[in-house]
């Protein structure tokens, strides 16, 4: 048993590990680039290569990887000669400043701006405020004698900074560009990296990613939660009733009512059901709206038609496994038996039908985790939800990056998880399959 | 079906008994082929007239096709047409469905609509299978190192929650036509690819796979004209599955605002409209959801009662 486990886990981190190359692939190769989706289709080259600098685009397409992986820091720290620490500063109860300071041989933060030619040290203060220093004696010379100096900038960056040829630094504030002088030629953006809990910052939200998802994954485990502890135990009973039945009229209809959910897809469904109970019946919100991420407990009425839709194509599904799964064994020759030497049908169904034929749709939830995912990213969708996957959606639809890598690689992680844990669950109940 | 088919292949002659009347050896060839051809379409038929879920679902299905095939010859208005003095119209007898919240004719995008999921939906699933044959095929036939590389990314592919895996392919190079293919074949893919390769494992050990590696046929011929002609069975009920998949993928990209830019008729997109103009007129969002739901319910009664049908063969 633990060497399954143990194999087990090495293929979820290896197929982790594809996966995350597949996913950084796609969004960061592909044509079209980052630079330019955030500047809009009016931005001239130099404004756009300027951008693409100061997010690190420029770097090679493997540094990147590593450093969205595993962070830049250490990296950086290596060419500043120095360690560098990130500090948070809390101001209220939601905004929070994610700043990061080079540590020096003093024990201050330090971070450096070049004003004129002079580079300067900003050395912070215990109480918070800034210091500014004279740093002109810490420049470096290459071999052609020209002076260079790597150290933090004010906006969580590493730097570059070459007096005497300056790059041109454009900015996009809220007043519309800003052309800055004495400006780095080359950047490193700060990050911790997803695998140490860092995914970079939200170029929707300008905020850390890891901050923003939180609480919509706890949303959509919640919803999630709901949805499949609803359609799990109808799903079965109807599909046993169905399969008890075989060829009867009740047969016949809970087969075709599995059928046309199992079939239709997810936003149809939640559509339909919006029409029904809140356009014509009016008993439940047709539109959900949630005002604040924590509104779902709110309103529990809210959560009902979202829970029914994404369990509505789940009892669909295993429904219909069920019932054929009972049906095949009502026909098998132990259930003749056992009917034969006189036990009452309840018996028979209670003891020889149930365990067999559960052992089917087990089978068939597990292997269906990724499907009934992708249904409630859907769900999420029509009914506005403050889930995961509606905020992969809108990630994916205003094409911010970092919020898309990180919601796509939690979600997998989510789903290859859920998938490990159900394996172990199943090679517990079936024991044959542990060594195939 | 296949077991039962794969012996009939063995069973039965490569070579038919040559005809009285000598004929040029091309001709020969054509007229086995369509012999073959349409012992195949009778068998296909036999499947689904014996089974009435199949029938229901392909009557569905052909209503769709049939409103897709003729949409210029059912619609008095052009489906982009924009009246701004007849916007979200009741049903009426000069809009038998209403106008959306553009003044367009509902029935007049609804039929064109047809044409656009109908076209995507089979070429997608034709990429994915091209895909899936080029992947599985040697995977299977080699196996080794070969089966072990593949098989590790298609199982990083399969992780994906698949329309995880369509939003970011479609937000990285953007709605077409084209992409949506794309990124609906690659979601495909890996599936396919597994059955071909489970079948190829199964089929690489038979006689007649032994008998052409002895005549001295190449790796690439044995593949295509020994393993993938007896993979059939299955495959082609894994067509039909597939392409309900694929008409509900690109229903869902559509609602998403994944799908199609704007003007294209598209049923997952006129649902995503309607659904935000539902309080000032339901029907262009109710006719596009039940087009939807009644295309994809047929063409997945269609697969699955080929797919019971032909598993009684066995």
């Amino acid at each position: 048993m633990a060497r399954f486990i143990v194999r087990r886990l090495f293929t979820m981190f290896l197929t982790m590990f594809i996966v995350s190359m597949l996913v950084f692939a796609i969004v960061e190769i592909a044509p079209g680039n980052v630079a330019r989706n955030i500047l809009g289709a009016y931005a001239t080259p130099e404004q756009e290569k300027s951008m693409e600098n100061q997010l690190g685009l420029d770097r090679p397409i493997i540094i990147r990887y590593i450093s969205w992986l595993l962070g830049s820091d250490w990296q950086v720290s290596r060419r500043l000669g120095m360690p560098v620490k990130e500090i948070v500063i809390s101001q209220g109860v939601v905004e929070r400043y994610h700043q990061w300071w080079a540590v020096d041989e003093n024990g201050d933060l330090v971070q450096w701006d070049v004003e004129g030619g002079k580079l300067i040290k900003l050395v912070r203060q215990p109480d918070g405020s800034v210091v500014q220093v004279l740093d002109d004696q810490s420049w470096k010379f290459d071999e052609d004698g020209n002076a260079y100096f790597w150290g933090l900038d004010t906006a969580n960056r590493a730097a570059l900074w070459m007096p005497g040829q300056e790059g041109t630094e454009y900015r996009l504030e809220y007043s519309g560009w800003i052309e800055a002088a004495d400006s780095p030629v080359d950047y490193i953006p700060m990050s911790k990296g997803l695998l140490r809990g860092d995914a970079g910052i939200s170029l929707r939200y300008k905020r850390p990613v890891s901050e923003v998802i939180g609480r919509r994954i706890s949303n959509s485990l919640i919803l999630a939660a709901l949805a499949f502890s609803v359609s799990i135990p109808i799903a079965i009973v109807l599909g046993l009733i169905a399969g008890l039945n075989e060829g009867k009229p009740v047969d016949r209809l809970i087969s075709l009512g599995g059928l046309i959910t199992a079939a239709s897809p997810d936003f149809a469904t939640g559509i339909l059901l919006i029409m029904i109970f809140g356009m014509w019946l009016k008993i439940l919100p047709g539109a959900t709206v949630f005002l604040s991420e924590t509104a779902i407990f709110k309103d529990p009425r809210m959560l009902i038609l979202p829970v029914l839709t994404a369990s509505l194509v789940e009892i669909g599904y295993v429904l219909r496994i069920t019932r054929s799964s009972v049906v095949e064994v009502m026909n098998s020759a132990y259930v003749r038996t056992a009917v034969l030497k006189g036990l009452s049908q309840r018996q028979v169904v209670l003891r020889h039908v149930l365990r067999n034929a559960l052992m089917a749709p087990i089978t068939v939830i597990m292997l269906h985790v990724n499907w009934f995912i992708g249904g409630l990213v859907v769900v999420e969708s029509v009914f506005g939800f403050p889930g995961l996957g509606n905020f992969i959606l809108n990630a994916a639809l205003y094409k911010d990056v970092y919020a898309i890598e990180a919601g796509a690689m939690v979600l997998i992680a989510l789903a290859v998880g859920t998938q490990l844990i159900a394996d172990i669950i199943y090679s517990l109940i079936n024991p044959r399959i542990r060594y195939a | 079906m296949s077991t039962a088919s794969f012996q009939e292949d063995i069973a039965r002659p490569k070579q038919p008994p040559q005809p009285v009347a000598p004929l040029p050896e091309q001709l020969g060839a054509a007229r086995r082929f369509f012999a073959g051809l349409w012992k195949r379409v009778r068998d296909l038929i036999e499947i689904i007239t014996a089974s009435p879920t199949a029938v229901v679902g392909l009557i569905m299905v052909l209503f769709w096709v049939f409103v897709a095939v003729f949409a210029p010859l059912i619609t008095t208005y052009s489906p982009l047409e924009q009246d701004y003095k007849a916007i979200n119209q009741p049903p009426s007898a000069a809009h038998i469905l209403g106008t959306d919240q553009l003044g367009r004719d509902v029935w007049s995008r609804l039929a064109y609509g047809a044409r656009t999921i109908l076209t995507l939906g089979p070429a997608s699933v034709l990429v994915a299978f091209l895909l899936g044959i080029a992947l599985g095929l040697p995977s299977g036939y080699y196996g080794g190192a070969i089966d072990e590389t593949v098989m590790r990314i298609l199982d990083a592919l399969m992780a994906f929650p698949t329309i995880l895996l369509y939003m970011i392919i479609i937000s990285a190079v953007g709605p077409s036509h084209f992409n949506v293919v794309i990124a609906i074949a690659i979601g495909g893919a890996p599936g396919i690819a597994r059955l071909v390769r489970a079948l190829t494992m199964d089929i690489r050990t038979r006689e007649y796979v032994a008998a052409a590696k002895l005549r001295g046929d190449s790796d690439f011929t044995i593949m295509v004209r020994e393993i993938l002609p007896n993979c059939r069975g299955p495959l082609i009920v894994d067509f039909l599955m597939r392409i309900g998949y694929a008409a509900f993928y690109i229903g869902t990209l559509g609602f998403l605002g994944l799908g199609l830019p704007p003007p294209t008729p598209d049923w997952g997109g006129m649902v995503q409209q309607g659904h935000n103009h539902m309080m000032a007129n339901v029907w262009p969002v109710l006719s596009a959801t039940l087009a939807i739901i009644t295309l994809v319910i047929g063409l997945n009664m269609f697969a699955d009662g080929v797919r019971e049908e032909s598993m009684r063969y066995q």
